[in-house]
């Protein structure tokens, strides 16, 4: 083993149980790109960040931790948007990019069993082949882990027709905080005997432990899909156009909104498709399955889009028109960064229903701060992204996004909705968890944590609410190192 | 303590909600000294926070189909019927989510749904009794879970009645949604130990436009051929809705023809349907026999079948043990386990009726014979399923086979996860006691 | 040592320019991090990550350090070093980022931070020297070291070195290099520098200026013929402007932007006169398109620059866009097409090469998954960063399918390290360029009419 640079005796010991080459990182320069994650007005270092190989490695560096009382959290590409793996404490970091095996494919039973650092994205590319593929697809699909993903319960563009994660995922091998391994219906059969602890774990944000190995349900590829790029001059006249594909009895695979802002940054980023720039509205609807049924219900689309005024309404010729479509609409947040130093994303989930009411209270939060926000949602499950645009470096600006990304959540939360969707609540919307629940409500929750994380090292200050803090929030947010 | 004295004291307490004398039961046991019908959320947590308080324990029922699926005790102080709890509370059509009582009935919540072409996509056991409250708590679902999946991926928000009588919310209303823990999972199945549902929001979907039915009668009843057809039909681009196997005594009860038989279910607009039934002519093996069911066949087809486990309401008269379980292993090895159930006819002298999903590894396996030899054949049953990594649950014993056969099986080496999570919602007990796994 | 957020904050009371730890001019540019989000979708694309699983080896760890230094919470030191050297600067990070974040550019100004705080030492630094100071930029030396070469390779001397053992004695990569080294032919500098204007072989469509390359015309010199060859034939009289000299791609990506710079202004002067500039090596064509990025600092020469660059293209582009005769001979082979990272990162040029190949009657194209992956050749980086190289390389080859008799691509850099990759996982496929192809179907086809001609 090289010679470490530190005298510090738990790094020392850390580095005993990663055992492969450069598996322990503890220099500020090294560990500096590990102050934040995709969630990026927060940040702070890790006293280290740890590479092991097997779950093993994992129980062991946890048994540590435990036994030390160091806080500790996992790490997949760190692409989550709400902070999840910011080591707020000082955490030592548990990375599990480099259990990345695919370990098992069976199409027969349709499951494929993976390592937590295995890339979303590459799970269907390996099974493409066989005809097969992996349904939940955040849009970060193409880098985040699938680790990551049952952490964050990530949903993506075709959760409308499929389900998100935790309705994907049939087992878990899962490192508990106090070291234990503990594996759940590891065949991936489901219903297993018991309180569903799979449902539980998916979404916990790595509150309630680490897991090493996941099965997932894989999926058939539809025989075939249809894509529909809508323009309109209204956004209530595309809003209504989502209610209108839905009250039909349609479940679109997909059905995709963006606003003028932001067509106005997808196009001035690196996936322009040549939208017009002086709609109000896009959609992007998704219709799979069987080949009969789908020319009938595109035809049944292109009606409802015409009943509500479009511009312009055209179905993608090729494979090819599609990918362009899509990579346009899944880079679009990313994109922000064309037209904006700085974003901060919302996630809040509404009644669809309430769409052209809501956007309406958005856009007068933006006037009230001043501040642009463009919109980029899953139109067809009422998922909202406010996409709150600012510039860290003007003074006070910062503050500002964050109350006005607070302000949208409060809006979806009054009009019964809920303040994330797929990207969870991190640091980003722990004080906005009391927007949707009671205190005994969140202590409902908390004592579920304390079941599996008693000693709360895991993961600590995500998720809930600091106790008896008010909603006066995020004073503590402008964090030393970005002020 | 008598009937009578537990009655008044209750009543004393609770002069507003309706209460009756509890029947004692001891064929199936989890019943009541007192039964009480609570009309409000209100009533519910009153009560639990008295039996909390009190040291009295809880029973919980909906309209009692399940009172054989676990349970160590003959009564309880207390049983709490939510069958006058029923309604619906809030249905936002655009939206397609339905916020209902726990008490509803599942038909009449799918009677309402269906004005509006809408349906909880679940299809459980006695529809006509079940209610959603119930349905939710045990996690029954039918074969059609393979096109629509489980209460698990239907339900988006609960309130539940904590056993200190606090009203706790899970979930939200809308279909999307990830803030907290999905502490939904945990009600879902978990056989009303820490909690009573009450409130219970759905996702909906739309009614399908079409439907048929095709029965796939194997003459030859050569499994291998069967497990080889369900591979290529699921690697074939079609989607069924089912692709339930049923043994021959069940095929012949339900279809009249007495051999291994695939219920391959469609759903969705008219011309994918027809679509779909062409490619499965195309398809089946030679020597099997395709008999298409729609509409009115059809439906009576799904009733019969939604009722052929026993009914916990309808304690039959027959001098018979009868019992039913839930197996669940891997998608293709339901073939075997069908198989494997349908051989205990012989070696136990049993009249067994099977059926499993291919392609989502539930099987549901009645037995009705002599006690004797029913626990025989479920502990042998049990061997088999457990050979093949899957699990058995005792969905329907009489109370003195539960306390013969293990009803859930052997704990797993994570039990003091779910001691944890039960001792920290209900340290005292006070519900449906002894009711899940290891005694939970 | 471990690290307390104390004491980052007590060197970084706020971002202040002034705090930043860029002592030299043309210092990373603010400009390009900005668009940074952190979004991390760059992370898949980035082979050194692929390897490490570190994010200070990813790009957008690498832009949050390269910030960090500027905001005065991190100095231009060894541990910075590591993770900004160790870039490949294969750009694939660039196709990725849906904010189009000039990484590269980044890395490049960096690194020239990096070369003036610590100049380069040992055996790296002697190697670097000797390449990019010493022969590169002199194609009189270069010449000789051809010709040095080709000595080696005809007099037995090569074939003594390796009897001897000789070879065991020069480091493993040199080694792997040395042994697919080229025949070395006579560069085409040489060959025709006595005909001012290489005339067009049909009807005439314009006169096009041929960028060489410094180790193209040395190495592959045959390419060059083959790249006149096929540019004549379609109708373009070729000039090989005398005063051009190296692109200085090599001198940027190692942080030597004042030399850079040198033999930019040198190349702007010699094609001053071109209308059009042909390139067949993705590298030299990514850096001159580079060029304006150069002067930032120096409004004059960067309108000159950006003048320049404009005229610049890939032979494959501009035979793509400008037509060119589709051969009629059959070249009967499986082939695979290697995207070289400035070509297809870089320039954006993907489907071009790949149609040329097509058009050849004949050759079959294998697809290769992650066709635009670096193959870890990035300049001279397989010679100062060989294990990363080496790691990149063996991911690359196993993707090369194993049925295919011949890999094509349009980078000379690239075409060493894959024949290196080629032998060492004992696979035999030949490395060629595309225009080699092209130019080998066009000589059947002459050869053909000329079988014709004699019956």
């Amino acid at each position: 083993m090289p010679k470490l640079k530190t005298k510090d005796k738990h790094i020392k010991k850390l580095a005993e149980i990663v055992k492969g080459p450069n598996s322990i990182l503890y220099l500020k320069e090294d560990l500096l790109a590990y102050d934040c994650d995709g969630f990026t007005i927060h940040k702070h270092l890790p006293k280290a960040v740890v590479f092991p190989k097997d779950t093993e490695e994992v129980a062991a560096i946890v048994k540590y931790c435990d036994a030390n009382n160091l806080p500790f959290l996992a790490r997949g590409a760190g692409t989550g948007l709400s902070g999840g793996a910011i080591p707020l404490n000082g955490e030592v970091i548990i990375s599990l990019v480099r259990m990345k095996r695919l370990i098992s494919v069976d199409t027969e039973n349709r499951r494929a069993v993976v390592e937590p650092g295995f890339v979303n994205l590459k799970l269907t590319n390996s099974i493409s082949d066989r005809g097969y593929y992996y349904a939940p697809d955040p849009s970060s699909q193409y880098c985040c882990t699938i680790g990551g993903n049952v952490a964050e319960n990530a949903g993506g563009a075709h959760c409308l027709k499929y389900g998100v994660t935790t309705n994907h995922i049939l087992g878990l091998e899962v490192v508990l905080p106090n070291g234990e391994i503990i594996e759940i219906s590891s065949d991936g059969i489901p219903d297993a005997p018991g309180y569903d602890l799979l449902g539980i774990l998916t979404g916990s944000e790595g509150t309630l432990g680490i897991v090493t190995k996941i099965t997932v349900r894989i999926l058939k590829n539809p025989e075939e899909k249809q894509t529909v790029l809508a323009y309109f001059d209204k956004v209530s006249d595309g809003s209504h156009a989502v209610s209108d594909i839905i009250s039909a009895g349609i479940v679109p695979a997909a059905l995709e909104m963006m606003d003028k802002i932001a067509i106005e940054a997808v196009e001035a980023a690196a996936f322009p498709v040549g939208h017009p720039k002086d709609i109000e509205a896009l959609l992007l609807i998704e219709v799979d399955g069987v080949s009969a049924g789908i020319d009938e219900q595109i035809n049944q689309i292109l009606e409802v889009c015409k009943r509500r005024n479009v511009r312009e309404v055209k179905v993608a010729q090729d494979e090819q028109e599609r990918g362009r479509w899509w990579a346009n609409r899944k880079t679009g947040f990313g994109a922000m960064g064309a037209i904006s130093p700085d974003y901060l994303v919302q996630d809040g989930v509404i009644p669809r229903s309430k769409l052209p009411e809501v956007l309406g209270r958005i856009n007068q939060i933006s006037e009230e701060f001043g501040l642009r926000i463009a919109n980029i949602f899953h139109a067809g499950d009422g998922n909202l992204h406010p996409l709150v645009l600012f510039d860290a470096k003007k003074p006070g600006d910062t503050d500002k996004a964050l109350k006005a990304g607070s302000a949208c959540l409060k809006v979806c939360a009054d009009v019964g909705g809920s303040i994330t969707g797929e990207h969870g609540v991190g640091i980003e919307k722990k004080e906005e968890m009391r927007f949707i629940f009671s205190d005994e409500e969140i202590m409902a929750q908390t004592n579920v944590r304390e079941v599996f994380n008693p000693n709360n090292l895991l993961n600590a200050g995500k998720l809930f609410p600091t106790p008896g803090r008010c909603i006066e929030m995020k004073s503590d947010v402008n964090e030393p190192l970005s002020s | 303590m008598l009937v009578e004295e537990a009655f008044l004291q209750l009543q004393e307490q609770f002069p507003d909600v309706e209460m009756k004398y509890g029947k004692t039961d001891n064929y199936l046991g989890n019943s009541g000294l007192v039964r009480v019908y609570p009309s409000s959320e209100q009533q519910i947590s009153a009560i639990l926070k008295y039996a909390n308080e009190n040291g009295k324990t809880v029973s919980v029922e909906g309209n009692g189909t399940k009172r054989g699926f676990g349970g160590l005790t003959e009564t309880a102080d207390i049983l709490v019927s939510l069958s006058r709890y029923k309604g619906i509370v809030e249905h936002t059509v655009g939206d397609m989510t339905v916020t209902v009582k726990s008490g509803t009935v599942f038909r009449e919540l799918q009677g309402f749904l269906a004005k509006y072409n809408q349906q909880v996509s679940l299809d459980p056991s006695w529809p006509e009794d079940a209610t959603i409250g119930g349905v939710i708590a045990s996690n029954d679902s039918g074969p059609k879970r393979l096109g629509y999946g489980s209460a698990r991926d239907a339900v988006i928000g609960l309130r539940v009645v904590y056993p200190d009588g606090s009203i706790i919310r899970t979930g939200g209303k809308v279909v999307k949604n990830v803030a907290g823990y999905d502490t939904n999972k945990l009600f879902i199945g978990s056989m009303g130990t820490i909690g009573i549902i009450t409130e219970i929001t759905l996702k909906l979907r739309p009614s399908p436009k079409a439907e048929s039915l095709s029965l796939l009668s194997f003459p030859d009843a050569n499994l291998k051929e069967i497990h080889s057809f369900v591979v290529d039909l699921l690697d074939s681009m079609i989607e069924p809705i089912s692709l339930e196997l049923l043994n021959p005594k069940l095929s012949k009860n339900l279809t009249g023809t007495e051999q291994y038989t695939l219920v391959v279910g469609f759903e969705d607009v008219k011309s994918s349907v027809d679509y779909q039934i062409n490619k499965l002519k195309d398809l089946k093996p030679q020597n099997s026999e395709l008999n298409i069911l729609q509409d009115e066949e059809l439906r009576a087809f799904w009733d019969r079948l939604s009722c052929m486990i026993p009914n916990g309401k309808r304690v039959s008269s027959s001098n018979q043990t009868e019992a039913c379980v839930k197996i669940g292993v891997k998608n293709l090895d339901v073939v075997q386990v069908i198989r494997e159930s349908d051989l205990l006819q012989d070696s136990f002298n049993l009249k067994v009726s099977a059926h499993g999903g291919l392609g989502h590894g539930i099987c549901q396996v009645n037995l009705l014979g002599a006690q004797e030899d029913v626990a025989l054949a479920i502990s042998r049953l049990r061997e088999v399923v457990e050979s093949y990594h899957g699990y058995l649950i005792a969905k329907h014993l009489s109370l003195a086979l539960r306390h013969k056969i293990d009803v859930w099986g052997d704990k797993p080496t994570y039990f003091f996860l779910f001691e944890g999570i039960k001792k920290k919602i209900d340290p005292n007990r006070v519900l449906n006691e002894k009711r899940f796994v290891g005694g939970i | 040592m471990s690290v307390r957020q104390s004491d980052v904050m007590k060197e970084a009371p706020c971002t202040n320019q002034s705090l930043s730890n860029y002592l030299w001019d043309d210092a990373p540019d603010e400009n390009k991090w900005a668009d940074c989000v952190h979004c991390g979708m760059c992370l898949e694309s980035c082979p050194t990550y692929e390897q490490t699983g570190q994010e200070q080896h990813s790009p957008r760890g690498r832009v949050h350090l390269i910030k960090s230094v500027a905001e005065g919470k991190l100095e231009v030191n060894e541990q910075f070093m590591d993770p900004v050297n160790q870039c490949l600067d294969c750009r694939a990070c660039t196709t990725a980022c849906p904010a189009d974040v000039d990484v590269g550019g980044l890395i490049e100004e960096a690194r020239g931070q990096i070369r003036q705080a610590m100049p380069l030492k040992g055996w790296k630094g002697r190697l670097s020297k000797f390449f990019l100071e010493d022969l590169f930029p002199h194609h009189n030396r270069l010449h000789t070291f051809g010709g040095v070469l080709k000595f080696y390779q005809k007099s037995g001397m090569q074939k003594l070195v390796r009897h001897t053992g000789l070879i065991n004695v020069m480091p493993n990569h040199l080694v792997e290099m040395e042994s697919i080294m080229p025949e070395v032919k006579v560069p085409v500098r040489q060959k025709f520098k006595d005909e001012k204007v290489i005339k067009a072989k049909k009807e005439e469509k314009g006169t096009v200026a041929f960028l060489t390359g410094c180790i193209m015309d040395v190495m592959f010199s045959d390419i060059n013929e083959s790249t006149i060859n096929v540019l004549t034939h379609n109708g373009n009289n070729v000039t090989i402007p005398e005063q051009q000299t190296c692109c200085g791609a090599l001198h940027v990506h190692a942080g030597d932007r004042k030399t850079g710079r040198k033999l930019a202004k040198q190349n702007i002067e010699a094609f001053k006169d071109a209308d059009k500039v042909i390139v067949n090596a993705a590298g030299c064509g990514c850096m001159i398109k580079d060029y304006p990025e150069l002067f930032r600092e120096d409004p004059e020469w960067k309108e000159k620059a950006e003048e320049f660059s404009a005229k610049v293209e890939d032979v494959s582009k501009y035979l793509h866009d400008t037509g060119y005769e589709k051969p009629r001979s059959e070249i009967n082979t499986r082939l695979t097409y290697h995207d070289a990272c400035h070509l297809a990162h870089g320039q954006g040029i993907r489907e071009e090469p790949r149609n040329i190949l097509l058009d050849i009657p004949g050759v079959e194209m294998v697809h290769m998954p992650n066709a635009d992956r670096c193959c870890g050749s990035a300049g001279i980086y397989n010679i100062t960063n060989p294990e990363m190289a080496g790691a990149v390389l063996e991911s690359k080859m196993q993707n090369v399918p194993d049925d295919v008799e011949m890999i094509s691509m349009g980078n000379p850099g690239c075409m060493l390290q894959m024949a290196i990759g080629a032998r060492k996982y004992g696979r035999n496929q030949k490395v060629v360029h595309t225009i080699q192809l092209l130019d080998w179907a066009y000589q059947k086809d002459a050869q053909s009419e000329q079988g014709r001609g004699d019956d």
